[in-house]
Order: structure tokens, then C-alpha cells, then sequence
């Protein structure tokens, strides 16, 4: 099975000994590098390469697909490969690869955490040392159409209530979001869980996603399906389906990331281009609108070589003028003292403060090294409850239980306390 | 394997001549070896351990027969083992009645056969997964085809989301692998059907007997061997389905289309848990082998056997 591992590595390690004569030190970044990304990407490193002399990047293609992305770095890191040396990561990996001990803790280069958003460095942390800085930020929210609302609903009460309304007056749908059997499910949980007041993980890294807060914010979610106010279909949607219909004006409000926006002011594609606004999920009594974290960061691979060059690496992709300058893709900047630059108001379709208002709601999903694990059986139950399978109370306890079991199996809760590593 | 030369010879020939045919057999063995029995008994081997790649602070202690312990209680697992029979059982069973049906059909002398012959085959040439994907969208969304016609035709009085039901969500499952497979087993059968001998029905014809007399007396026995292998061949792919439904349902609603592929392959390549995974692999092994025994006794038949009159 190892020689089976260290197959794609050694294919990928044959490719990069070329230049003899080369006498800089090679660092190899692995992301994803295509279309304007890649642009962006090579333009950058170029720059960067410019001002350090001695350093070459290489960047190595990676899957686009978040999991074969996420099974290749497992599958290299394993087997203990040095390149790449620098990682792309998706927020909720970086705890699972930093126990795991295959990241450099970046401590020693003492890095300016204060200078990011508190949710995009708790996501990035493991037993108190920062292994990944933060690169962008995705965050939820409720697009909402201005031709069939006054304005963005104030609460999840008044959510409900405009989805009805709506459908009342002939919209199909009122309120959509990502429903399938998949991570994407439990992004947009998280977002009526926060508003609710409840959380998957207590500090003490128990499961704590069956409390009374928890069940009000599923029952919520399956009340919204089973009065009409959201369509069943949604249990089979994903972020694109979701923009399909409210692309289409076939919804009046719907739970998504940045990447629609775009998409959804061009003329020619959408029906809806000039009459939908953003706005953060809202609240609910007993808790606060949440935004889910999503986004990339940057780490180091603990068995590089070159570990001084790979940080001069990151350290210039995250500094603000690279992150300035990646706003222009997707997504939004983790460093908060950009939201003061006026250049940003050029380059973020919506305006900087409503952009501000919506990061400062982020919540990252829990920073434990097998989130995906605990995701999985998450996702399950909810998706039980949301397509009438289990009453909310069941389904939640079921998760909790089988969660907590995973979570006593795995030891992780040692692993916090630092007694494992 | 043992040698049909008949030439009367000095002693030692034979055993030189067995050690010709193991030089010569030694590169099929050893091919069978490192292809087939290696990665069995690796497979067994990782299986014993709890091995977990996102989680190399657990080591890879052996446990023994502990995956195995643990499946046993796995609620999840047995659901799955009781989605994949009930998939099995259903899907096989339509497919060989369609499939004997369409055989008849094709059986008979009608203008175009050889062109019907081949349409036939049209589904079953399809990758799977792009059968799939069709069919996931004939029923996807409320505005489907399905739905469409359904409740133009008046079966259904409201369109269905097929897919967030436990029990809807079989349906279109289901009626792709018919789709897909029927044909296959239909040109199984309809070998079969072509090898038995013609005199059999003119005689029982002269003897006054009905169609049904000679469907059941006459075709159906004889057609036992090629319905075996119609059997075993589709039981053991229905065993195994994990493409079809990994696109069309994921498994879901919740779990409840999930086969035990499926499972396995998440177990395996979505969570990386090597030795549970490597345990559910072996489970499946066994019991798509003791399914493959259990034709062969049950239907008193050997394959390959020569055929009685």
C-alpha cells in the first residue's frame, strides 16, 4: 500500500529535477492554479521572484475539486514527500494535517496574527500554535431580490415570513440553500445554528450539536421545507443549483458564497441582474448572524527542505498588497486593516462596509483534526431530519452520539491537551 | 494441466516434462499471484489493524478481529448490506423476466431482426455513469420529465422530488439498471434460447401442446444453463453497484440508498481508514464468493458441463 502511496509522488518528483545548473533554491507551491487564479497566481510569484533572487517557485496544479485536492495532499504527506512545500488549504484542514504533524507550526517567524479576523486565525490554530496564514476568506450570505422585499430580513422570524409572502405571490420559491448530503450542508447549518445561539463543538471539544439551541435551529430549517417556504429539492442541491434558481428568479432568497455575485450582476446570464442585493444571514432570538467560514490559507509542509524560503513564500502571497490584489477573484480579504484601504471599495462588487459587516459574522467550523469525519456523520442526520426521515431532537442526538463516539475512538481530545504529540 | 502425449518413454521423462509445463505455467501463476492473491491477502492483512492515514498519531496497532467486531454492531453497515440485497433481488429479478421476455421476442424470424439485435444493445454500451447522469436527470428536479409525464398522463397528482424520499428515490435507481442491463441478459438468454434444438418444438406442436406447455417444459429447462449465467453474472454486478448510485443519490436521502460499495468506498477513500475499509472489502469478497457457490449447488448445475438432451 505505501508503494502504492508514494506512486503519484515519485511521478511528480521526476518531473521537477530539471535545471542543473540552476543555483537558486527551489520551493514548490501547490493550489489551484487555474484560469484568472492562475493568472493572478503567476503574476504574483514573478513578483516575488524578482525581489528574491535565490528563490524559484515552482507551482504545481492541484486539483480544483476540494476532496481529490484533500486526498492527494493525505496521500503525499504520508508517505512523508518534502514537495510541495507550500499548501493550499481549505479552512477545515488545517487542524486535521497539523496533528497529523505534517505542517510546520509557523510560530518561529512569529507571524502578525492580530492582523487577520479572529475567526480566520481560530481556524487556522492547533494546540495554540498557527500552522496556515490566512489567504482569502469565503463567507455565507443571503442574497435577497429588492424587486420582491423592502429590505433584508432582520431576523430568521422575518426570513420565514418573507418567504411566504413571496411564494404568495406567485415566486416559487422563497428561501434556498445547499441542502444535499454533502459539506455544503453543514455550512449552511452552521449559519441557522449560529443564529440560534447553538454550536457543533463545546471548548472542551465534546459534541455538543443536540442542544435545545441545535434542535430549535433544525426544526427552523425542516419547518422552512415542510411549510413551502423553501423547496424540498433543495436536499439534492448545491451551490449551483441554488444559483440556477435564483439566477433565474425563481427564488427570493438564497444562502450562498461570494463566487455568485459576479455571476449573478452579469446582464446577459441572469434574470435577476439588477434586482438582488446581499445581506449576512440573520439572527434569531438566543443568538447572532452567523456567516460560515470558508476560504483558503497557505501552510508549510513539515518535511520541506527549504523551510526559510517556503515562509518567504507565504509571507508574500499574504501580505496585504497580494491580498489586495487577490479580492479581485472571489472572495474577500482576511486582513482587517485592508477594509480602511480605499483602493478595496474599487475592487469588492459590494460595498465595504456591508463586506465588513458580513466577514465580522464569520464563525469557522470546529478546528479539530477530524472535522471531515464529524461532518460526515453530521451531514447525515441532518439530511435525515430535513427530508422527514427523523424528528430534528432524534436526528441531532443520533449525530451527537455517534460524533462523541468518533471523538472518544480517535483520542483527539488528548490530542488538544497536547499529551499525544 | 497433465500431459496428453501419449509416447510410451524412459522414466525420467515425465518429470522433466513437469517441469516443462511449471516453466511454462510459471508466468500465468505468477502473474495470478501478484494481481490477484497478493493484493487479497494484503488486503486481509491491512484489515487487522486499525489503520486510519488522517490520523497517524493511532499508529497502525493490530487489533486482530476487531474491524470485523466493529462492523458487526455498525447499524450502517447492515443497512447497507440490506440496500444492496434489496437492490439485488429487485433489480435481477425484473431484468431477467424482461430480458427472457425480449429474447422470445428477438428469437423469433421477423424482417429487421439483425438491426433490432443490435439497437438492443444500445443501452447496455453506455457507460455507466453516463446513464446515470441521465437518468438522474429525467427525475431531478420537479419540472422533469418524469414528473412531466407522470402527471400528464395522470399517475401523479403533484410532481415528486424523487430523490428526497427513501422509498421514491429507489425508483429511478432501479429503473436504470433495468434499463441499462436488460438488454445484456436478454442476448444471455437469447444464446441460450438459439442452441435448443428446433425438432423439440415441432414435435410437441404434433403433440398438441400449448405455448405455455412448451415455454415451461421445453424452453425453461433447457434454458437453465444461460439463465445461470445470466444470474450470477448480474447478482454479483447488483452486489457490487456502486457507480449508478453513487451518481444518481450519493447514498441518500440520509443513507438510505447506500450500498455496501458504497460504503465501503467512503470508508476507504473519503475517510481513508485503511483497515476498516480493508475489513469491508474482505466482507464483500466473501459474500459475493458464497453467492457464486450458492448458484452453483443451488441450481444443480455445473458451468461448462456438458449439456444433457
Amino acid at each position: 500500500m505505501r508503494l502504492l502511496l508514494l506512486l503519484p509522488l515519485l511521478l511528480t518528483v521526476s518531473c521537477t529535477s530539471g535545471q542543473p545548473e540552476d543555483r537558486r533554491i527551489v520551493v514548490t507551491f501547490s493550489g489551484s492554479a487555474l484560469g484568472a487564479e492562475g493568472e493572478l497566481l503567476t503574476r504574483h510569484i514573478a513578483r516575488f521572484e524578482q525581489a528574491n533572487p535565490g528563490i524559484h517557485v515552482r507551482i504545481q496544479r492541484t486539483p480544483d475539486d476540494a476532496t481529490q485536492r484533500h486526498q492527494l495532499y493525505v496521500q503525499w504527506l504520508n508517505a512523508r514527500a518534502g514537495e510541495p512545500d507550500i499548501l493550499q488549504l481549505d479552512v477545515v484542514w488545517t487542524s486535521e494535517f497539523a496533528a497529523a504533524g505534517w505542517l510546520l507550526p509557523l510560530d518561529r517567524w512569529k507571524p502578525d496574527a492580530g492582523a487577520f479576523f479572529p475567526s480566520t486565525i481560530a481556524a487556522n490554530t492547533w494546540a495554540n500554535s498557527l500552522f496556515a496564514i490566512p489567504w482569502y476568506m469565503d463567507v455565507g450570505m443571503l442574497y435577497w431580490r429588492t424587486d420582491l422585499l423592502p429590505h433584508a430580513p432582520a431576523s430568521m422570524e422575518e426570513l420565514a415570513a418573507d418567504a411566504h409572502s413571496a411564494r404568495s405571490r406567485g415566486v416559487p420559491y422563497g428561501i434556498v440553500w445547499q441542502g444535499a448530503r454533502y459539506e455544503g450542508l453543514v455550512t449552511s447549518f452552521v449559519e441557522f445554528l449560529g443564529a440560534f445561539g447553538g454550536r457543533i463543538l463545546a471548548d472542551d471539544g465534546r459534541v455538543v450539536v443536540d442542544s435545545p439551541e441545535a434542535i430549535r435551529a433544525l426544526t427552523f430549517m425542516r419547518d422552512l421545507l415542510t411549510s413551502g417556504a423553501a423547496p424540498t429539492d433543495i436536499l439534492t442541491w448545491h451551490e449551483e443549483e441554488s444559483r440556477f434558481a435564483f439566477q433565474n428568479g425563481a427564488a427570493a432568497m438564497m444562502r450562498n458564497w461570494p463566487y455568485a455575485l459576479t455571476l449573478l450582476k452579469s446582464p446577459t446570464d441572469s434574470r435577476v441582474a439588477r434586482k438582488f442585493a446581499v445581506a449576512p444571514m440573520p439572527g434569531a432570538p438566543g443568538g447572532a448572524p452567523t456567516a460560515t467560514l470558508g476560504g483558503g490559507a497557505l501552510a508549510i509542509n513539515a518535511f520541506t527542505e527549504h523551510p526559510d524560503a517556503a515562509w518567504k513564500v507565504v509571507e508574500f502571497l499574504t501580505a496585504p498588497e497580494q491580498i489586495l490584489d487577490r479580492s479581485k477573484l472571489s472572495g474577500y480579504p482576511p486582513r482587517r486593516a485592508l477594509y480602511d484601504d480605499p483602493r478595496l471599495g474599487e475592487i469588492l462588487p459590494i460595498p465595504v462596509p456591508l463586506a465588513r459587516s458580513i466577514v465580522e459574522h464569520a464563525v469557522a467550523r470546529p478546528a479539530t483534526p477530524i472535522y471531515s469525519q464529524l461532518s460526515e456523520l453530521l451531514q447525515i442526520d441532518l439530511h435525515r431530519a430535513l427530508s422527514g426521515q427523523l424528528p430534528p431532537d432524534r436526528a441531532l442526538h443520533d449525530a451527537a452520539r455517534d460524533m462523541n463516539a468518533l471523538v472518544e475512538r480517535t483520542h483527539v481530545r488528548e490530542l488538544v491537551a497536547g499529551s499525544a504529540r | 494441466m497433465t500431459p496428453i502425449q501419449p509416447a510410451p518413454s524412459r522414466a525420467p521423462r515425465p518429470e522433466s516434462e513437469a517441469r516443462t509445463g511449471w516453466l511454462l505455467t510459471a508466468p500465468a501463476l505468477l502473474a495470478i499471484l501478484v494481481i490477484a492473491l497478493f493484493p487479497l491477502a494484503w488486503t486481509v492483512w491491512e484489515s487487522l489493524h486499525e489503520h486510519d492515514l488522517r490520523m497517524p498519531w493511532l499508529g497502525r496497532p493490530f487489533v486482530g478481529l476487531g474491524n470485523y467486531l466493529t462492523i458487526l454492531h455498525d447499524a450502517r453497515f447492515w443497512q447497507a448490506l440490506g440496500h444492496t440485497a434489496l437492490f439485488a433481488i429487485i433489480s435481477v429479478t425484473v431484468e431477467l423476466v424482461l430480458g427472457l421476455a425480449l429474447a422470445l421476442a428477438m428469437n423469433r424470424g421477423f424482417r429487421g431482426r439483425g438491426v433490432v439485435r443490435a439497437a438492443v444493445l444500445v443501452p447496455w454500451a453506455i457507460p455507466t455513469v453516463v446513464a446515470a447522469l441521465l437518468w438522474r436527470f429525467i427525475f431531478d428536479s420537479q419540472a422533469g420529465i418524469a414528473n412531466v409525464v407522470l402527471t400528464n398522463v395522470g399517475i401523479l397528482h403533484h410532481p415528486l422530488v424523487w430523490f428526497v424520499h427513501a422509498a421514491t428515490a429507489w425508483v429511478p435507481v432501479i429503473l436504470a439498471d433495468v434499463w441499462k442491463t436488460t438488454p445484456f441478459v436478454a442476448l444471455l438468454l437469447l444464446a441460450g434460447l438459439q442452441s435448443i434444438d428446433k425438432e423439440l418444438y415441432e414435435a410437441a406442436s404434433t403433440d398438441g401442446a400449448s405455448a405455455w406447455w412448451q415455454l415451461t417444459r421445453i424452453t425453461i429447462p433447457l434454458l437453465k444453463p444461460a439463465i445461470l449465467v445470466a444470474l450470477i453474472f448480474r447478482t454479483l454486478d447488483a452486489f457490487r453497484v456502486f457507480d449508478l448510485i453513487y451518481v444518481m443519490t450519493g447514498g441518500g436521502p440520509g443513507t438510505s440508498t447506500e450500498p455496501v460499495a458504497l460504503y465501503t468506498f467512503n470508508a476507504l477513500l473519503q475517510n481513508l481508514e485503511f483497515g476498516y475499509g480493508a475489513a469491508l472489502s474482505v466482507i464483500i469478497f466473501l459474500v459475493t464468493f458464497a453467492l457464486a457457490m450458492l448458484y452453483m449447488r443451488g441450481l444443480g448445475l455445473d458451468l461448462g458441463g456438458p449439456r444433457r438432451r
